[in-house]
């Protein structure tokens, strides 16, 4: 896709506080561009690398949409989606889980991330600039 | 009626020889005789004796003869009857006089007690007596059963038992698809085929590939080829014979092999996140102010990530398939919108070679059933190849419309190098590439091959048009939501919105 289309970027709404996005992701580069063009477009963005950490950080409910890589340390993707949406393991989140990966999934991992994710990226496919469109996007 | 004709014919000519020779020889001695100047009264009497003696010579060996044909229907019949007399089976093939004719009636009658005198199949021939330890097939080295009219199990043999780890005792009698609980990779199942060649056909085989059997928790999953022979006339319990192939290592392995390719794209699409995240970066930050050679060198760069991005996907896709994995989700789709938006995605890339995309989209197009992702492929790839072999040409169009069949049918025009007609066939094969090309244009063959099964799979057709030097067209036809079979429909939504690389749930303004 171009990289600079019209209407890709997000304004902010200055009457409103930034939204804030924890981003668990253990490739630091790749976390640091989304942070990168996230921060740009408005938004609060958290980078995290660990898996284990990634969930305490994301059950303290502060967030707005949680970037989840699937390939974590200590903990995978999958495993921490599960808990957050476990309505025995965690209380009801406000956050928006967006699945982030480059790793093709098995069918039985890929009905779960439908059910319980509120949207899913192939992160080779779509730039920082793209997936900050993509986050606007999301209600 | 050939044969009756025959024996009539050969009955017609042994009652005329008996005649003739029998005729001949009273002749004969009426003339010796009188030769001899006998006395009338005497050769009368030699006459009459020779007369009847040859008589009753011919009539005993000729109804011998003639009634060969009857004798053997008769024992036959007697032969295979319930309570009938013991009589041994006709040797018909000594027989001199009507063998066609009565091997043909013999034929009829095994099949006529076979298929309609069930009294007589479990007097005479309990299935499971015949079906001993010493039928030919018992130690066949694969899994072997057979099945009666209501596919109930008649005979699994040595092998059958050992796979299924069930005795053959266990099995028999029991319904085949209790025992056997199959995936099958099509719609077209065994049941599905035997209910079809059973209202259809007197005989029929098919085989198939990649058959899953359900087993319980603590037993290994068995994949194998089945094939199965139907014959209408064997006899009533053993009508459909079912063989199995076991190919379970072997098709785990190809398990593996998509396993392997998926962890390659893996490691292939990190260094390219990054890649085409820092090259976003440093157009941001060098800007549109820079020198324009260097603005140029910054879309360069990133249309080959976009392709190599592009290509690692085909990579995986061509995995998937050629290990049947290819698993398509159709949902309904604005087609202009997908259209659009998979020209965007390579516009760059068709850009910093100086080639425009001309997009025209018919406004009457219903909404598709299609896998978004996927067919984003298969424009892609199209797109993909008219770039490459465009040439000096600077143009390319991309269009839809309506087919009078009324399917939606979409072109990628080129007007550069064309395709030789000698070599046309062969442009969908996996690997093949234009050698007159090959110095020239780069390329794996992959694309065509991928477009081409991802389009059969969505129910459609891919075709090329092509003039040497002139440039080419290549199209491919999909369904309107509307035509497609209800059981392809993907009802199960989830209020989600698909992108060509991701989706989102609810989305509010979601547009690529």
């Amino acid at each position: 896709m171009e990289p600079n289309q019209p209407g890709q970027t997000f304004q902010p709404d200055s009457t409103k506080p930034a939204r804030k996005v924890l981003c668990i992701e253990d490739e630091h580069f790749i976390g640091e561009l989304y942070k990168r063009a996230l921060d740009n477009a408005g938004y609060d963005t958290t980078l995290e690398v660990d898996g284990v950490k990634g969930l305490e950080l994301a059950q303290t409910d502060q967030y707005d949409i949680i970037l989840l890589d699937l390939m974590v340390p200590n903990l995978t993707g999958i495993d921490i989606l599960r808990i957050l949406r476990d309505p025995a393991k965690t209380p009801h989140l406000k956050a928006k889980i967006v699945i982030t990966t480059n790793l093709e999934q098995r069918e039985d991992v890929r009905e779960d991330i439908e059910k319980q994710a509120d949207g899913y990226i192939v992160k080779a496919e779509l730039t920082p600039k793209e997936i900050v469109q993509f986050l606007n996007d999301i209600k | 009626m050939d044969y009756f004709k025959k024996t009539k014919r050969q009955y017609t000519l042994n009652l005329l020889a008996a005649l003739i020779v029998s005729n001949a020889l009273v002749l004969s001695v009426w003339i010796v005789l009188n030769y001899w100047q006998v006395k009338l009264v005497y050769a009368v009497i030699a006459t009459a004796v020779v007369f009847i003696v040859f008589s009753l010579l011919f009539a005993f060996s000729l109804s011998n003869y003639l009634i060969e044909p009857v004798r053997a229907v008769w024992q036959l019949i007697l032969s295979i009857a319930p309570h009938g007399e013991s009589v041994e089976a006709p040797k018909i093939e000594a027989m001199k006089v009507g063998r066609e004719m009565t091997l043909s009636l013999s034929r009829q009658i095994y099949q006529m007690t076979s298929s309609s005198n069930k009294a007589f199949n479990d007097a005479k021939n309990p299935p499971r007596q015949l079906l001993n330890d010493n039928f030919v097939a018992s130690k066949l080295p694969l899994p072997l059963f057979i099945l009666d009219q209501t596919e109930n199990i008649v005979y699994a043999n040595t092998s059958a038992a050992d796979y299924l780890g069930i005795s053959a005792k266990e099995m028999t009698g029991k319904n085949f698809y209790m025992v056997m609980d199959m995936s099958f990779p099509s719609e077209n199942t065994l049941d599905v085929w035997l209910k079809d060649v059973k209202a259809n056909s007197a005989t029929a085989s098919m085989s198939w590939e990649r058959v899953k059997l359900n087993v319980l928790d603590n037993h290994p999953t068995r994949l194998f080829d089945l094939a199965a022979f139907y014959n209408r006339d064997n006899p009533e319990h053993y009508e459909t014979m079912v063989v199995l192939f076991d190919h379970t290592k072997q098709y785990a392995q190809d398990d593996q092999a998509v396993s392997y390719v998926a962890l390659t794209v893996h490691e292939l699409r990190t260094p390219l996140t990054l890649l085409r995240g820092y090259i976003e970066a440093l157009q941001e930050e060098i800007g549109q102010d820079t020198h324009p050679e260097l603005v140029d060198f910054m879309q360069k760069m990133n249309a080959a990530a976009q392709q190599l991005t592009a290509f690692v996907n085909n990579i995986l896709n061509v995995a998937r398939i050629d290990n049947d994995q290819l698993q398509l989700s159709l949902h309904e789709e604005n087609w202009a919108e997908i259209v659009q938006s998979a020209v965007n995605s390579i516009a760059l890339r068709a850009k910093v070679r100086g080639i425009s995309i001309e997009t025209s989209i018919a406004p009457d197009i219903p909404t598709v059933g299609v896998d978004r992702l996927s067919i984003h492929e298969v424009i892609n790839n199209l797109i993909d190849n008219a770039i490459k072999y465009s040439g000096q040409s600077k143009t390319i169009k991309v269009e839809a419309h309506m087919t009078e069949d009324g399917l939606v049918e979409t072109t990628v025009q080129d007007f550069g190098l064309g395709i030789n007609a000698n070599i046309m066939s062969n442009l969908f094969t996996k690997f093949y590439r234009d050698h007159r090309n090959r110095a020239q244009v780069g390329g794996t063959g992959l694309g065509l091959y991928l477009s081409k099964a991802i389009i059969t799979a969505h129910g459609g057709n891919i075709w090329v048009k092509s003039t040497l030097g002139k440039g080419s067209t290549f199209g491919f036809t999909i369904q309107p939501y509307s035509q497609l079979a209800d059981e392809l429909k993907n009802n199960d939504n989830k209020g989600i919105t698909r992108g060509a690389h991701g989706w989102i749930k609810n989305h509010s303004l979601y547009r690529r």
